[in-house]
Order: structure tokens, then C-alpha cells, then sequence
């Protein structure tokens, strides 16, 4: 049986992988998919955990997860699509107005 | 059951590098698909059938088509070429990654099961919709609830975000066709 702690680890990689596309990528979609990235890889250090200690909150807190996810989604792409309306573009550096 | 594990994860870990660098964000968005199975095969190695199942009707099925709809609509499908802003920035963000995913396998590898992986695993009855269900409806019946009005604010918010200016009865903001340009001037103005 695979142990927790590849699963963590791997969860690690997944997570820091997501964590370096929001930092690079410039457009807005871009960085709302290495969210969902994140969002990933921490589900499966909670299933992980959830394994190891025989208990299923950790895999119920997933499904909630998910949900959470999906409704983020469907905001986070509404405001991407009116923002694109308005200033044709889903560029984040071109959306810096708030910027002291 | 290691097959497997190295197999998956391998792939979790090339469509997660595909999400991160492909310059076409279609192809990001489709790497991104292939992590998501991949992660429901680990799901499904790790006895949670029923969220292997959901990652992959929900999260692969319904969320990466709504993106990948998104990115299609608003032809955000090339790449941007313009200089970054700040420099350094790649690099930067490379170590930065590197060090957490060095400081998560590190931290990983020091854990301790609290007890024998079999019995943990025996406990978790196979994650059924059935075993999942009984503890979403008792231990987590409030964040249950919670999260059902937060579904239906997300439906009515992206309705209201995306939904075009009521036309009014008077004629401004939609409806009639504007009569000249400058009238489609005035209602341009109107509608922003």
C-alpha cells in the first residue's frame, strides 16, 4: 500500500506547480486554471489523510470542496467574461487601474 | 497498487507542467483535464470510489467545458507576447515553487500514520456514495446546507454579472435599434 506521505508529497508538487502558473501566466484564464490546480492537490493530501487515519470527514470535506469550486467557477468566469466586454481584454496587467 | 500510484501521479504531475506553461491556453486548459483524471485515478487507489467518480463527472466533465467554452468565447487562446512588467518574474516564481514542493515532499516525508495504513483504509469502507453520504448528512449537515445557498448565490450572481441592461420603457438601453450613430453613441454609454 502506498504510503501517506507520497501522496502528500505528491500533493506538494501538484500545489507548488499551480502556485508558479498564478504567479507567471498574464491572463486572467490562465491563472484561474492553476487555481483549479491548487484546489487539486489539496484534495489529494485531504483523501490522503482521510486514509490514514480512517475517517471520512477528510473525504466528505472534498466533496464540499468540489462544490465550492464549482460555484468559484462560475463566478470567476462571469466576471472574466463582463470585465472582457468592457475592456476587451483578460490581460492582468492591463487591469491594474486599482493600482496606487 | 505502487504501479499505479507512480503511473497517475506521473501524469498528474506532466498536465499539471502543461497547465503551467503551454502558451495556447486551450492546451493549458486540456493538460489541466488530464491532471483532473489523473487525480481521480488516485482517488480511486486511495478507496474514495465515489469522489473518483464526481472528480470525474463534475470537475473533468462540467467545470473544464464551462472553461473551456470561456476561453474559446473570448479568444483568449493566444498567447501574450508583450514584455512583463517586472523583471525577473519567471525565475523568481521558479525557485519560489521549487522551494515549497521541496518543503512539502520534506514535511511529507517526516509524517508519522497514526495508525496501520490496512485498518485506516478498512475504516473508510471503500468512500461509497453511501459511506460519504451518511457523514455529509450527519457531521456535515450545516457546511451542507451553507454550501447549497452558496450555489444558489453563485447561479443568480453569474446570471446578474453576465446578463445585458434591462431595455427600458423609454426607449434607452437597449431594445429599439438606434436611429443614428449618434444615437448608438448615447446608448453605447448607456449600457457601460
Amino acid at each position: 500500500m502506498v504510503s501517506t506521505a507520497s501522496y502528500v508529497a505528491l500533493s506538494g508538487i501538484l500545489f507548488a506547480l499551480g502556485l508558479v502558473g498564478v504567479l507567471t501566466r498574464r491572463t486572467a484564464i490562465m491563472a484561474f486554471l492553476s487555481v483549479e490546480l491548487m484546489l487539486n492537490a489539496a484534495n489529494i493530501a485531504l483523501v490522503a489523510f482521510a486514509r490514514a487515519w480512517g475517517d471520512l470527514m477528510g473525504q466528505t470535506a472534498v466533496f464540499i470542496v468540489m462544490t465550492l469550486a464549482a460555484a468559484e467557477v462560475a463566478i470567476g468566469l462571469a466576471i472574466i467574461v463582463s470585465i472582457f466586454r468592457k475592456r476587451e481584454t483578460t490581460n492582468v496587467d492591463d487591469l491594474a487601474s486599482l493600482k496606487g | 497498487m505502487i504501479l499505479a500510484f507512480y503511473i497517475l501521479g506521473a501524469l498528474a504531475i506532466i498536465g499539471g507542467v502543461i497547465t503551467t506553461g503551454a502558451r495556447n491556453a486551450v492546451h493549458a486548459a486540456l493538460g489541466l483535464v488530464g491532471t483532473l483524471l489523473a487525480v481521480a485515478g488516485l482517488f480511486a487507489t486511495m478507496n474514495a470510489a465515489f469522489l473518483a467518480a464526481t472528480q470525474v463527472i463534475v470537475y473533468a466533465g462540467a467545470i473544464m467545458v464551462l472553461f473551456l467554452f470561456v476561453i474559446m468565447m473570448l479568444n483568449a487562446n493566444a498567447p501574450v507576447t508583450a514584455k512583463d512588467p517586472l523583471p525577473f518574474v519567471r525565475e523568481l516564481a521558479g525557485i519560489a515553487g521549487t522551494l515549497i514542493a521541496g518543503a512539502f515532499v520534506v514535511i511529507a516525508y517526516t509524517y508519522k500514520d497514526p495508525r496501520p495504513l490496512a485498518e485506516g483504509a478498512a475504516d473508510v469502507r471503500g468512500g461509497t456514495a453511501q459511506a460519504v453520504g451518511e457523514t455529509l448528512l450527519t457531521r456535515f449537515l450545516l457546511p451542507f446546507e451553507v454550501v447549497s445557498v452558496l450555489l444558489l448565490v453563485a447561479v443568480v450572481g453569474a446570471v446578474a454579472l453576465v446578463q445585458r441592461p434591462a431595455p427600458q420603457p423609454d426607449g434607452f438601453g437597449g431594445g429599439a435599434p438606434p436611429a443614428s450613430h449618434a444615437g448608438a453613441e448615447l446608448e453605447r454609454e448607456v449600457q457601460v
